[in-house]
């Protein structure tokens, strides 16, 4: 098997894996009970919100646990249809977990502007400034797009926003691991992390905030996580989460000149043979080892079928569901031809790979592509 | 070894179709096509596509989506909604086969890398002198090849149908065995964009409903219609003709549509002679092997559920043929399909615009 989709989910790092296995049998104590083996699941809970606030620079008490990074943008979001700042600034390439919300709720109080993204995935810093309402309470930027990779100017936009009384929120689910997520350097109010992305179990995120009062309580219930988030901890995944985060950022330089490597080598292999390649996104800003690339007269489909035939498994920008295979979103709002944009595809290289499997992919690349 | 791109639709049939292409020794993969965008209670295509996705999985085979929504929409939904507006009965099934099915579908597999597609419709092929022949489907109760007259020689020799010679109960049986959660899926019937909901609900959305008067053959006036299009020839449920107006025996049946005056006429009694025709034209006349046969044996079918019955042709040019049966045949639909017959081969067939006695 050779795995180069590691932007839609990592394999669960082994350190990872023993030690979700050994709390599922040992440890299946309720958090909120008070006796020893409670006491238990509470402690290793604790242990995890430090590995995390370690992680990205934040105190652990600025964290709760979520379902994913899905869940953390939905409690920020709704957060703020029930604020009376509830005006949010956006952009088009958000992940649908920000969009659908917005557009959704939108019929309730909140409303949204969207901020356009230029030909290589960056917002505009001054176009922000435009959309700035007298009721904007939010402005939501993801910190790296998922499917070109993108690394959006956060720092600029927190200082924009802050001038002007406005909150920022980041979705930084595609990033720890792949390159430093310091929430005090960042200076951002929210930010959404899922432990999936980053050799961790599903089904586990997490949220930071700076301030706890600009949040609303998203699962009612039993007064989990300070209240914020109601519902018996999952306390394997969260401790799993706790260790891969812990691992991801400890080898964080390690893994970036991996990752590098591999792009570097995808890259020049590629266009040997095909030279037409046109590579998607930031070159200057963006996430290491993932790789947006599109093949002229070529349809993504029928690649991705013919990858996942030789046991090669990528993403296609492109929606699909049960059946559609619909232009990238991300990629229209980029101003990239509808005939281009069904021609391209996503390899996001990770841990689970090595030199020999890229040169194995652009063996089968070339074989599928000269055709 | 050859690359077979079967039909997976979720039922049984395709299911064991496939199972069948992989015990043959054939390089099978699965495609599911989604031709109806709409979520909805009445649109299966998301448990479809998951039963489809498991029985792939137990076969060890992959599975691959399409989606010719757009297609199908133009090609075959706009052309029904035609057909209705003229007071017709399309087969929207029949133009599916042949514009989506054995076209795109064929199309998309071949970019994929398939030598043939392979589909669970319930028919046979073989090749005899040079041309191939689409012969009917050895479960008289099932046989499909109704749905599949319009299709050419390439289309035909391009396909593989695998259960084509055996019995539905068999094809239950089989997929039970091989543990296939589906194998006592219901049939569906009808038309598949439709499914469960009222028809004349579904038909209103699109094409505005005109009331008018139902009158009986001498012209007189025995109640109302909710539009023509919701009525075919023969029909005799739903009607709503009240007590009162009976002028002969028996229930009372569609007998003719006056599109002019948006009238419906009736008559009483499934032996009303308006309900029988011996003759008929048909356009659109299509050929299986290319050519018009030359035929003593000839037998027609005017809808999928009627018996292929004996006739001749009495005239024919390469769009349109009229035809003479030997017994008077029970309510022909402008609209429908008659499709002729040589034993178990399937000739071709056309669409049917009139019904008459000499």
């Amino acid at each position: 098997m050779n795995y180069f989709d590691h932007s839609a989910t990592t394999p669960i790092h082994p350190e990872v894996l023993d030690l979700v296995h050994s709390i599922q049998k040992n440890v299946f104590g309720n958090p909120s009970s008070i006796h020893r083996l409670g006491r238990k699941a509470r402690s290793l809970i604790e242990i995890s919100r430090k590995q995390i606030a370690k992680a990205i620079n934040s105190d652990p008490t600025q964290l709760i646990f979520t379902s994913g990074g899905t869940e953390a943008n939905n409690q920020v979001l709704k957060s703020f249809n029930q604020s009376e700042k509830n005006h949010v600034v956006t952009n088009p390439i958000e992940h649908p977990a920000i969009l659908k919300v917005l557009t959704t709720i939108s019929s309730q109080k909140i409303s949204f502007g969207l901020v356009p993204v230029n030909e290589k995935g960056r917002v505009s810093v001054s176009e922000i400034e435009s959309k700035i309402q007298e009721k904007t309470g939010l402005i939501s930027v993801m910190l790296a797009n998922n499917e070109v990779g993108t690394v959006q100017p956060i720092k600029e936009i927190v200082s924009l926003a802050h001038q002007n009384g406005v909150r920022v929120h980041t979705d930084a689910v595609q990033c720890l691991g792949k390159m430093p997520v310091d929430v005090k350097d960042l200076g951002v109010d929210f930010l959404s992390l899922s432990a999936h992305k980053f050799y961790g179990p599903k089904g586990i995120g997490v949220l930071y905030f700076k301030n706890k009062d600009a949040l609303s309580p998203f699962m009612l219930g039993g007064g989990q996580e300070s209240g914020l988030r109601a519902g018996t901890e999952n306390i394997a995944a969260i401790a799993g989460m706790g260790l891969a985060a812990e691992l991801a950022t400890d080898g964080l330089g390690n893994h970036i000149t991996e990752l590098k490597s591999f792009e570097a080598q995808f890259k020049s292999g590629l266009l040997s043979f095909f030279p037409n390649a046109i590579f998607n996104g930031d070159i200057k800003n963006k996430l290491p080892g993932l790789v947006n690339v599109s093949f002229p007269g070529h349809r993504s489909d029928i690649l991705l079928a013919k990858l996942d035939r030789s046991g090669f498994f990528v993403s296609s920008g492109s929606a699909c569901g049960a059946g559609a295979v619909k232009p990238s979103p991300v990629l229209s709002a980029m101003g990239l031809a509808d005939e281009i944009n069904i021609s391209t595809l996503r390899f996001s290289f990770g841990s689970s790979n090595n030199s020999e499997q890229v040169e194995s992919l652009l063996s089968e690349l070339q074989t599928i592509l000269t055709d | 070894m050859k690359r077979i791109t079967v039909g997976m639709s979720g039922g049984v049939d395709s299911a064991v179709a496939a199972s069948i292409l992989i015990e043959q020794g054939y390089d099978v993969e699965g495609l599911f096509m989604k031709n109806w965008e709409e979520e909805s209670e009445y649109c299966s295509a998301e448990q479809d596509y998951k039963d489809a996705l498991q029985v792939c999985d137990i076969l060890d085979i992959p599975l691959r989506s399409v989606n010719f929504a757009k297609e199908y929409w133009d090609r075959v939904f706009q052309h029904f909604l035609d057909e209705y507006k003229k007071g017709r009965t399309p087969n929207p099934d029949i133009l599916c086969n042949t514009e989506i099915k054995f076209k795109e579908f064929l199309n998309y597999a071949k970019d994929l890398g398939a030598d043939k597609i392979a589909t669970g419709h319930y028919v046979r092929n073989r090749d005899l002198d040079g041309k191939v022949q689409l012969l009917k489907g050895l479960d008289p109760g099932k046989d499909q090849s109704y749905f599949l007259y319009g299709l050419n020689q390439h289309q035909i020799s391009s396909a593989l149908f695998p259960i084509g010679d055996l019995e539905k109960p068999n094809v239950r049986e089989r997929a039970e065995k091989l543990g296939f959660d589906n194998f006592e899926k219901k049939d569906s019937v009808g038309i598949c964009f439709i499914g469960e909901r009222d028809f004349k609900e579904f038909l209103q959305q699109y094409i505005p409903a005109q009331p008018g008067i139902i009158v009986n053959s001498k012209g007189r006036k025995v109640g109302e219609h909710d539009g023509l299009m919701y009525y075919t020839l023969g029909q005799r449920k739903g009607l709503g003709i009240g007590g009162g107006h009976s002028d002969g025996e028996g229930a009372w049946y569609v007998l003719d549509k006056d599109l002019e005056n948006n009238e419906l006429i009736v008559g009483q009694g499934h032996d009303h002679a308006g309900l029988y025709q011996k003759c008929l034209t048909a356009s659109d006349l299509h050929w299986i092997s290319g050519e018009a046969p030359n035929s003593e044996n000839l037998k027609a079918k005017i809808r999928y559920r009627a018996k292929d019955a004996r006739c001749r042709i009495t005239d024919m040019n390469d769009e349109t043929i009229s035809v003479e049966f030997e017994k008077p045949r029970f309510a022909t639909a402008p609209g429908q399909s008659v499709v002729f017959y040589e034993g178990d081969v399937c000739l071709g067939g056309a669409v049917i615009d009139k019904a008459f006695n000499s």
